[in-house]
């Protein structure tokens, strides 16, 4: 059972600014543990700016991260010790399998013997089994998903940062990350994950923090987020929808 | 069309990058000069004129077997992949674009450079001047046109692993023509070297023999030539038959590259049948070293033969040391040879100068696993020995016991230190200089611009090849190297957990720049 007093991942007054451009504006977040956790909001909102700071990948202007009770700056090893991390748009290494990349991983973070069951059971279950020489270059996106997610699962962390994990992937493939995602949760594991599916954030979240021009404009359970409408609906009403004007030249 | 493409290539150049071009512009122009120059004593008999023949069927020969084809690079400035998706039929496109080609340094150089059959026309009256004019034109409008096409036929070839071969022979060629050409000359003015002599043989300028000259001007490259000699030794208007037949053939491969180009614009390229594992195999266990090392030396092993980019320099860098050695033993200086095992290690210090940019954006998974950065810095290290380290050590030892050279025992200490300091040097440079260029999850086929490590190669490349000089004239010469050994990882270290973050992103967002 997780330590229910620590928050998995606590943002506090998080500030990432790029020149002039401020990304993330004082952001502060507490997630608790055992929690599926959805960050929604618009293009260029500071979600994956927010994610990359809590998996150690930018310093931040300001603010600090902790990850169950460790802080980000000032324990980062120990810190980074509890994550499993899936971002969006970023290489492996490319020329290994994905037996190998999950070999070369558990090899990376000197792993006992049990990495070789959970891999088998991560590549049967998210359907990589079927294509063992396959390296990970010539990957769909949707494969791409699942060994990121594999090998976000590997080390059996406490807490997975996902960016965008359902983002151009089919149906199946989606279903299959959801099922693994679940059960990782049921079995005290904390999510927290940016998504623009709002059908599933609504589905699966306990908790969601909608974000826009790098602030939180709304947090808490998902039901109270909605009040009463659907996420979808909720998140242009809060973040507005600027009126389209008829194209003519479409007629 | 012609013309947009024309203004639209007019623009890429202005609003590029320069730094490439200039160097090329300035470095053509003054070697161009120096042949134009030499033209003039060989017209008045001071040097044979043979001699310009011979630099002009080098300087043709670059077009096909040198820099100005780069065949791993596309060397196309507008990009086909912009082409591809306009309605216009690729044919014509192709026509269009082919007149843009004769746009660029490498065609200027060359002018500039034929210019000097103009002066060898010269005491030949105001007709073979005008001839000279004529072959001047068609011989630039053929080497320009055998040039494009071999890089077409070399972008073509490849998107295969043969192709990937093929130019990494086509790079380990000149290398060892850059490195060990210069033998075969100082074995012909020095021939007693190895016996400790330093007697000067007496060099003739005068002329090559008759024969070689006939071969050169029965050449492609060669036809301007023959065709002015023959213009101002009173062959008359006869002299234009060779200006023609290069018009001939300039115009059939300019046809061919049309239908080269025509065919990449109609279909995206294909991706290469990577180079996959025979079976799912085991993992790595190294003796001395960490689970965490070795698993990063599997994966750079693995890496290094099937990343296509890799793969190229991995060859390349295999293939120019036997060639080195070739030449040498074609010369009276076999005591040199093994002094190829230092050199390799050279080789094998420039070609893996840019590992880290090259991995792209990968690197993130190592700044989120902890002890990954230091474990990634020694597997690096250790697979760098393995793959080039060890076998220059090697080399030169075999090559040493072949020859008995007196310098046997002073390379092997050179091959050792320079050993030394490219494992150590190679990855700290790949921090310190990454050339961010297409990520790897993106380079599906070779010949993707993989980014220019031209500058941490010339970088690299003095530092090593002090080490193996040093270590080869003093073998004290190797506790340095040692020191560098011990201290350059650390601070490899250092620099990527203080700006790894910062390379990440540069390798995102394809701006070496910001992680300055």
């Amino acid at each position: 059972m997780p330590d229910l007093s620590t928050p998995a991942v606590e943002v506090t007054d998080l500030t990432q600014r790029f020149g002039s451009v401020v990304a993330v504006d004082d952001l502060s977040l507490t997630i608790p543990p055992g929690m599926f956790y959805g960050i929604v909001g618009p293009n260029g909102a500071g979600k994956t700016t927010t994610l990359t700071a809590v998996c150690g990948l930018r310093e931040p202007t300001s603010g600090s991260i902790r990850i169950a009770g460790h802080d980000l700056r000032t324990d980062r090893e120990t810190a980074l010790a509890q994550l499993g991390v899936m971002m969006d748009g970023l290489s492996l290494p490319e020329r290994l399998t994905a037996t190998e990349v999950l070999r070369y991983s558990a090899g990376l973070r000197g792993l006992d013997d049990g990495w070789r069951a959970r891999a088998r059971d991560l590549l049967e279950i998210l359907g990589l089994d079927a294509v063992p020489r396959t390296l990970i270059v010539e990957y769909s996106t949707g494969m791409r998903k699942k060994i990121n997610l594999a090998l976000a699962m590997l080390h059996r962390p406490r807490v997975l940062v996902l960016d965008e994990p359902f983002e151009a992937i089919d149906p199946v493939s989606a279903h299959s990350i959801e099922q693994v995602l679940k059960q990782y949760v049921e079995a005290g594991g904390t999510v927290v994950m940016s998504s623009h599916i709002m059908d599933f954030v609504e589905r699966n979240c306990r908790r969601v923090a909608l974000v826009a021009g790098g602030r939180v404009l709304v947090e808490g359970p998902v039901d109270e987020v909605t009040a009463g409408s659907t996420l979808n609906e909720r998140f242009v009403e809060l973040v507005g929808a600027d009126p389209v004007r008829p194209l003519e030249w479409l007629a | 069309m012609t013309r947009a493409l024309f203004a639209l290539k007019l623009r890429l150049f202005r609003n590029g990058p320069h730094n490439e071009r200039a160097f090329s512009l300035v470095t053509g122009l003054l070697l161009a000069a120096l042949v134009v120059a030499g033209a003039s004593p060989a017209v008045r008999g001071v040097v044979g004129e043979s001699w310009i023949a011979l630099a002009l069927t080098v300087w043709g020969g670059m077009w096909l077997f040198g820099p100005l084809a780069q065949p791993r690079h596309d060397p196309s400035v507008i990009s086909r992949e912009w082409l591809r998706g306009y309605p216009i039929r690729p044919w014509r496109l192709a026509r269009a674009l082919s007149w843009t080609e004769l746009l660029g340094v490498g065609p200027l150089i060359t002018l500039a450079c034929l210019l000097s059959l103009v002066v060898l026309a010269a005491p030949g009256g105001p007709v073979a001047v005008a001839i000279a004019v004529v072959a001047v034109v068609a011989q630039l409008y053929l080497l320009v046109w055998a040039g494009k096409t071999v890089a077409a036929l070399a972008s073509w070839l490849l998107q295969t692993r043969a192709g990937m071969t093929l130019a990494a022979v086509q790079t380990a060629v000149m290398l060892a023509v850059s490195f060990a050409g210069w033998v075969p000359f100082a074995a012909w003015l020095l021939p007693r070297l190895g016996e400790g002599e330093a007697d000067l043989a007496t060099p003739s300028l005068g002329r090559l023999p008759e024969p070689v000259v006939d071969v050169l001007a029965a050449l492609p490259t060669g036809w301007g030539y023959g065709a002015v000699v023959a213009a101002r030794d009173g062959a008359g208007p006869g002299a234009v038959v060779l200006p023609m037949a290069a018009l001939a053939l300039g115009a059939l491969l300019q046809l061919g590259w049309i239908a080269l180009t025509a065919r990449a614009l109609r279909r995206p390229p294909r991706r290469a049948t990577p180079l996959r594992p025979a079976g799912p195999g085991r993992g790595l266990s190294l003796p001395f070293v960490s689970p965490q090392v070795s698993a990063v030396v599997a994966r750079e092993l693995a890496t290094w033969f099937r990343d296509p980019a890799r793969g190229v320099e991995l060859r390349s860098a295999w293939l120019t040391p036997p060639l080195m050695a070739a030449i040498i033993a074609l010369t009276d200086w076999s005591w040199a040879l093994p002094l190829v095992g230092p050199a390799a290690a050279v080789f094998g210090a420039m070609v893996a100068i840019n590992t880290y940019a090259l991995d792209g954006t990968a690197l993130w998974q190592l700044l989120t696993t902890p002890g990954a950065l230091k474990a990634d810095v020694r597997g690096r290290m250790a697979a760098w020995a393995l793959l080039f380290g060890a076998p220059s050590v090697v080399l030169a030892a075999v090559l040493w016991a072949v020859t008995g050279s007196p310098l046997g025992g002073a390379a092997v200490c050179g091959a050792v230190a320079a050993t030394a300091v490219g494992c150590a040097a190679a990855p700290l440079l790949a921090v310190v200089m990454p050339a961010v260029g297409t990520d790897a999850r993106d380079r599906v086929y070779p010949g993707q611009q993989a980014g220019d490590p031209t500058g941490g190669q010339m970088t690299i490349f003095p530092v090593v090849a002090l080490a193996a000089v040093a270590g080869s004239l003093w073998w004290a010469a190797l506790l340095p190297a040692a020191a560098v050994l011990y201290a350059a990882p650390a601070l490899t270290l250092r620099l990527l957990r203080r700006r790894g973050t910062g390379l990440l992103d540069a390798m995102a967002s394809r701006d070496a720049a910001s992680v300055r």
